[in-house]
């Protein structure tokens, strides 16, 4: 390792603990606190409005689902296309409760972050027993019951009366110190909550990387009887990827249903899932950054086809249904697009610019 | 020195004219809706013309001057069917300063129902769900509830049946819009209309219906009664076409007589399923160009006006946005009739006294807008529609199902 912990420029790896680092030097680690404090701090030093607020806080939601769906597609190499279903699972685990108990019960206002523990927990025990096929199957036959799980899921949501057969369930205002969490705070709030979260679950699966069961998970998707023969055992790390992977989707479920202050199947459904697969893809598959990316730019890249639908829309009315069509079309060639050309996905580009950067000013 | 002096003239000159026109520019008021709903996605068959007819009206009030100098701005906006679009589109709306909210869809309406009571703001759906006005007091439905809806064909089967009981069989959409109207259809039945139930079938996307069909007449099924959209019931019809099962007059023993409610019927039924449709029993509360009068006409020629096709120019779900168009404006005409300031609050206000002689007939409903504070659907009366050589043709006069109040008692 370089003597100046805060100038260091490329790789000076001497010792495999160096490698594993989360943070190469203190510049780096300089640079992510002061990012994360400015993540914290800009919301109270400008006026934002609801919806921005909304669309921020449904970016940080789609990011903790896609950091579990990172997990298990990316590291672990196991195909799941029914995300939205484990995250579901956890807004249902909350809607039903607050079907049960009421949704305005103690519990689910003032114990809510126990509540969005037991979210992610049901979402792992789900995540789990889907991921028990993985222990046989590979592939496009796995991705076959992972498609099965959504289809079962989507059913039993829309049939069953418990579950309101899929209308929305209401889950009540929740509390914080101040009291009452207020229409007014509402966004503000769950950015915090959200926020939080993704950071704590970003690092700990950073650590979790950096671990023997991180590792595993990796040689497992590169051969896992390779991985078998060294005495890892392939089908437990799949399981564990996969109930892992429903963790943070039920988290991601539970946040969604506390932000919307309802549960209702046109959230969960396979088109949902489509979407958090792309935005896996496009952000970069088997990279922690690509979790952050991918919802980011999938969730802007709509916004933006809409503000465009709706100039064209303005300047060409009778055009309106070819405007509209847009949506689709750009969501679609976008996925193509990077499959073709830029297959790791965005985070390629940022691990680019900075390996640009690390080299600076060519100190070597 | 010399030239800037020469430069401050005109802009003096500028600065002037722009004070004094000023206040002239602020005294043209703008009111505020909005409308989000699926123009793309599932149901935007309907969704599509059901936003021209809104931005028809709005652009109509406007270049007519129909509120003086005030000016209506409705921004429609698509969500895709999609609860979670429509509440950023909602919440845009609300930054914006609407005073009075078109929502769309029976799922986004009641995910969002308590954003409107917290916000205090005044709704007006596409959806005809009962659900939307249970827990609710800002919600306003632009006519009966799918439940009525589904009662009164009820009532007109049993009116018109010849024979013993009649045995009907619903058709519905597996949804919680297809659902509703079953419970209440099941206590009018309990209630005394005389009528059996033999089967709920919830439709899937099943594109052969033999066995459903055989299976119905096999149970002695005289009367399907469908509420769900257009294709399911067109792919019903085709199959009965095809087995032979269409009755030819209304309730044939030994064939099926289809009926259904406002979303399966229409001009778009028709070209689904051709001459299949012949003799489909359709209720709704909007007149239809097929049958012309004052309303249609005003309709057909609003449609002209503004460019739009003959297929946009006679659904009826141009007729429907049209019609919550014209409610919100006439809600804010009277409101400023009034000289009252328009706000969400006194929008609210109007549209609960909006009853007995102040009751609103915008001319292309079958009955007049009546809503009160302890009512909330619009037009409570119906009117049966049939097929007949390719147009749907009015049957009887327009009605009132008398089982409605009862099942409330």
């Amino acid at each position: 390792m370089s003597a100046n912990r805060w100038f260091a420029t490329g790789n000076f790896f001497s010792a495999y603990r160096d490698e594993q680092r989360i943070f190469a030097t203190h510049l780096d680690r300089a640079i992510f606190a002061t990012f994360l404090t400015a993540l914290f701090v800009w919301p109270l030093c400008f006026e934002v409005s609801s919806k921005n607020m909304l669309v921020l806080d449904n970016i940080l939601v789609a990011m903790v689902a896609i950091i579990g769906l990172n997990l298990v597609t990316g590291f672990a190499g196991l195909i799941s296309i029914g995300h939205a279903a484990f995250v579901g699972v956890g807004a249902y685990t909350l809607a039903l409760l607050a079907r049960t108990i009421g949704d305005s019960h103690v519990l689910i206002t003032h114990a809510w972050p126990l509540m969005l523990l037991g979210c992610g927990g049901m979402g792992a025990l789900f995540g789990a027993f889907v991921g028990l096929p993985a222990l046989r199957l590979k592939h496009l036959y796995l991705a076959i019951a992972t498609l099965s799980f959504q289809m079962i899921f989507q059913w039993t949501i829309n049939f069953l009366p418990m579950f309101n057969q899929g209308q929305t369930i209401s889950i009540g205002r929740v509390f914080w110190f101040g009291g009452e969490v207020s229409r007014k705070d509402h966004y503000f709030f769950w950015y915090y909550v959200a926020l939080t979260i993704v950071v704590v679950f970003g690092l700990a699966v950073r650590n979790l990387l950096r671990s023997r069961y991180g590792r595993s998970l990796v040689a497992v998707r590169d051969n896992d009887r390779a991985a078998d023969a060294m005495g890892m055992h392939p089908g437990l790390t799949k399981v564990y990827a996969f109930a892992l992977a429903g963790f943070f989707a039920g988290v991601a479920g539970g946040l969604h249903a506390y932000l919307y202050r309802g549960a209702g199947i046109e959230s969960f459904t396979l088109q949902q899932s489509i979407t958090y697969l792309a935005m896996a893809i496009v952000g970069g598959l088997g990279t922690l950054t690509g979790a952050f990316w991918g919802p980011a730019a999938i969730r802007l890249l709509d916004l933006q086809v809409e503000n465009l639908v709706e100039w064209l829309t303005a300047i060409m009315p009778a055009n309106m249904n070819l405007a509209t069509a847009l949506k689709p079309l750009t969501f679609g060639l976008v996925i193509v697009l990077f499959l073709m050309f830029e297959p790791r996905g965005i985070a390629n580009w940022w691990r680019i610019c900075r390996s640009y950067v690390k080299l600076w000013p060519f100190r070597y | 020195m010399k030239n800037q002096r020469v430069w401050m003239v005109p802009i003096m000159i500028v600065l002037g004219m722009v004070m004094a026109l000023a206040p002239a520019a602020q005294a043209a008021e703008v009111y505020k809706l909005a409308l989000s709903l699926a123009i793309t996605g599932p149901t935007s068959d309907a969704g599509n013309p059901y936003s021209k007819g809104v931005e028809d009206y709005i652009r109509y009030v406007n270049d007519t001057k129909m509120l003086k100098d005030a000016k209506v701005e409705c921004p429609i906006r698509d969500d895709q069917y999609q609860t979670d679009i429509t509440k950023r589109n909602f919440e845009d709306f609300l930054a914006d300063g609407i005073v009075l909210y078109l929502n769309y869809s029976t799922g986004s309406t009641l995910a969002l129902k308590r954003d409107f009571e917290e916000e205090k703001i005044p709704t007006i759906p596409a959806s005809f769900h009962a659900g939307n006005l249970e827990e609710s007091t800002y919600i306003f439905l632009p006519i009966s509830t799918y439940s009525d809806q589904c009662i009164g064909l009820a009532e007109y089967i049993v009116s018109n049946h010849k024979g013993d009981t009649p045995k009907v069989a619903m058709f519905i959409h597996p949804s919680a819009f297809g659902r509703a109207p079953v419970e209440d259809v099941q206590k009018a039945v309990a209630a005394g209309l005389k009528m059996e139930i033999v089967e709920v079938v919830e439709h899937g996307k099943d594109l052969d219906n033999t066995a459903l069909l055989q299976r119905l007449v096999s149970k002695k099924v005289r009367y399907v009664l469908s509420q769900t959209v257009q294709s399911p019931v067109a792919t019903l019809l085709k199959d009965a076409q095809r087995l032979g099962l269409i009755a030819t007059t209304f309730g044939e023993e030994g064939k099926l007589t289809f009926l259904g409610a406002h979303y399966t019927g229409g001009n778009d039924l028709i070209e689904l399923a051709g001459t299949a449709a012949e003799g489909y029993c359709w209720t709704t509360s909007y007149t239809l160009t097929s049958e012309p009068g004052d309303g249609t006409t005003f309709q057909l020629m609003l449609a002209k006006k503004y460019g739009r096709d003959d297929k946009t120019a006679n659904s009826h779900n141009y007729t429907n946005g049209m019609m919550v168009a014209q409610t919100a404006v006439e809600t804010i005409r009277r409101v400023q009739a009034k000289g009252g300031k328009v706000t969400r609050e006194s929008l609210y206000a109007e549209l609960n006294a909006m009853n007995g002689a102040k009751a609103y007939s915008p001319g292309n409903t079958v009955g007049p807008v009546t809503y009160s504070p302890t009512d909330h659907a619009g037009v409570d009366t119906l009117q049966i529609y049939a097929v007949k050589s390719g147009v749907f043709r009015s049957v009887g006069k327009p009605f009132t199902p008398t089982f409605v109040a009862k099942i409330k008692k």
